[in-house]
């Protein structure tokens, strides 16, 4: 019990203006199914390190569970999921999204490059729920570079994720096109995807929420062609104490509240706020990369923001 | 502010277990022929990059030169990402290299050879070597004004002038200058100055040979000695336009 206390004094000096409910108190958020194993299963507080638990934000859990919880947050804010992120990002997540798409420069130029067998890239997007990341890639290619080929594979793990993002694709000029395909998919086991036919494998805001991180990242090595490329962008960690401090009080305190008023679901907003903060460091998450058998850029990572959010990374070796 | 403190010693169990495997750098290694040295760069990203270098002529210092160079290298476009600050890289790459090859592509007589008899003083040394660095610039010349544009862009200034710093250092060490005064600095900053200045010259001279460019720097060269009283005092400029010494040297073969 001991060790409890550090976290419930933290949560309880940072949760200002509202108790947060306990895993055995249900918020409306959740599916029924979901309730009734968290009942069953799920004792208000299982020490983080016991083996055969995750992390669900600070409340720890079976790790089966997880998958399902974590079905059942971005089920509940699917549609109010562009206010979340702008709440998260302090508003600039869509020009994160913007650099990291430009920085990528999807698509193989027909104007620079050599003639050759291969037409465009083949970038597989994984979390990409809404689209937003595959939208912006195939823009990027037919605009910037000219390039009519390159096709996205939008991978979810969620149905409501993806039927969100089909519904935006019918504003966009790739609905029904060979450019643009949505799969259900969990990233830690692509198994409809073959090895070594990828080009780009990019993350955006997703990798946080995965049961097995290590396990998406060989998947993703396994999938990638030699030389091809694994990008991930995710919430980091904050590297100015003073601006951390600030941030952590924005996010832990007036997120969740805000996120009641906009999508009345604290809990699932609660969730994506403690997950951002158990993600781990820039410097581990490159050295998960590194162990998989990445080469990474320069130092493996790029912050964005002061460190709310960062880029990683990584390139199959050839041969 | 206590909350983020302890916030901080919750979550530094999770940082505790981080281990750093030692960062792949490139070491800040001037004077490299006195012991073995290591790749400048690793083995991927020196692939590419040197395969990028051949098609400078062509495409310039663009991303294009680089994609067409990780073709070459077995790699994809895409692989370009290995390289974080992209065309800079491929501007770097060239600068270091070329510094690096300046120790053999210079060789002076040995002290007290025969031959001409006098030997080269260290002016005359610093000036031989600065033309062959410039010289090195010459296939890619008519693209050096991309390279300095892209040098010139904020974040790339520092990494620049620090690049800009080494290759004094090692012109003024390969020349043989073993001081450790005040003029250390001094000399490396003017030799810094007056080698960008030439070289910006260099990307507009038409005549052959690059004749106006050897001028330029000998002009340059002068006025140092000249206004730069306290670098007269050290002798070390005097003879750099021992031109005879020059042409002793390329009536012997040397690319210079
Ligand atoms: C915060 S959203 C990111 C959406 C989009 N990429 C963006 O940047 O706006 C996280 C997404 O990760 C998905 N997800 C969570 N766990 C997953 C898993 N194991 N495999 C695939 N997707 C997963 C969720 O369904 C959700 O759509």
């Amino acid at each position: 019990m001991n060790a409890q206390i550090p976290r419930q004094l933290l949560r309880r000096q940072l949760l200002v203006g509202g108790k947060r409910r306990l895993a055995g108190d249900v918020s409306r958020g959740f599916s029924s199914s979901v309730r009734q194993t968290q009942q069953q299963t799920v004792p208000p507080k299982i020490p983080r390190d016991a083996p055969a638990t995750t992390h669900f934000g600070f409340e720890t859990v079976a790790e089966a569970l997880k998958e399902q919880k974590v079905g059942a947050v971005f089920s509940s804010v699917a549609s109010s999921y562009d206010t979340m992120n702008d709440l998260m990002s302090l508003g600039i997540h869509r020009l994160w999204k913007d650099h990291f798409v430009r920085n990528l420069n999807p698509g193989r130029n027909p104007l620079t490059s050599p003639p050759s067998s291969e037409q465009g890239w083949n970038i597989l997007d994984i979390a990409g729920g809404t689209g937003d990341i595959a939208f912006r890639m195939l823009d990027h290619a037919s605009t910037i570079n000219n390039d009519a080929h390159t096709r996205v594979t939008v991978a979810d793990i969620n149905v409501d994720m993806l039927a969100e993002g089909k519904k935006r694709a019918l504003q966009s000029p790739y609905a029904r096109t060979p450019r643009l395909k949505f799969v259900e998919a969990n990233a830690e086991k692509l198994d409809m995807i073959p090895d070594s036919s990828i080009d780009l494998y990019t993350v955006a805001f997703g990798i946080r929420n995965f049961t097995h991180k290590d396990a998406a990242i060989r998947e993703a090595y396994r999938v990638l062609k030699p030389g091809g490329v694994f990008a991930c962008l995710e919430f980091s960690k904050v590297n100015n104490p003073l601006f951390d401090a600030v941030y952590k009080r924005w996010s832990f305190s007036a997120i969740p509240l805000i996120g009641q008023l906009v999508a009345s679901d604290r809990d699932s907003y609660q969730y994506l706020v403690e997950s951002i903060e158990k993600f781990p460091s820039q410097t581990e998450f490159r050295d998960m990369i590194r162990k998989a058998g990445f080469l990474v850029p320069g130092q493996g990572w790029e912050d964005l923001t002061g460190g709310i959010a960062a880029i990683h990374k990584g390139v199959k070796p050839a041969k | 502010m206590p909350t983020a403190r302890l916030a901080n010693s919750v979550l530094g169990s999770f940082r505790a277990s981080s281990f750093r495997p030692a960062l792949w750098r490139q070491r800040c290694l001037y004077h490299s022929y006195e012991y073995s040295q290591p790749a400048p760069f690793p083995p991927a990203e020196s692939a590419i990059l040197s395969s990028a270098i051949a098609h400078v002529p062509n495409y310039g210092f663009t991303l294009d030169a680089l994609k067409l160079g990780a073709r070459d290298a077995g790699y994809l476009d895409v692989s370009t990402n290995l390289l974080p600050r992209g065309v800079f890289d491929l501007v770097n790459y060239h600068l270091v290299m070329q510094r690096l090859a300046l120790k053999d592509s210079v060789q002076f007589p040995a002290e007290g050879g025969q031959g001409n008899g006098k030997k080269l003083g260290i002016g005359a040394k610093v000036r031989t070597l600065t033309l062959s660095r410039l010289r090195a610039n010459e296939p890619i010349i008519h693209r050096w004004q991309e390279a300095l544009a892209i040098m010139a862009q904020p974040s790339y200034i520092s990494p620049s002038l620090a690049e800009l710093a080494k290759l004094a250092d090692e012109i003024w060490f390969l020349a043989g200058d073993t001081s450790v005064d005040t003029s250390w600095y001094t000399k490396r900053a003017s030799l810094s100055t007056i080698y960008s200045a030439t070289e910006v010259f260099m990307t507009q001279d038409k005549s052959k040979n690059f004749a106006e460019t050897e001028q330029f720097l000998d002009a340059r060269l002068e006025e140092v000695t000249k206004v730069g009283g306290f670098l007269q005092a050290f002798g070390e400029w005097a003879d750099f336009t021992g031109h005879s010494a020059v042409n002793v040297l390329r009536s012997k073969g040397l690319r210079i």
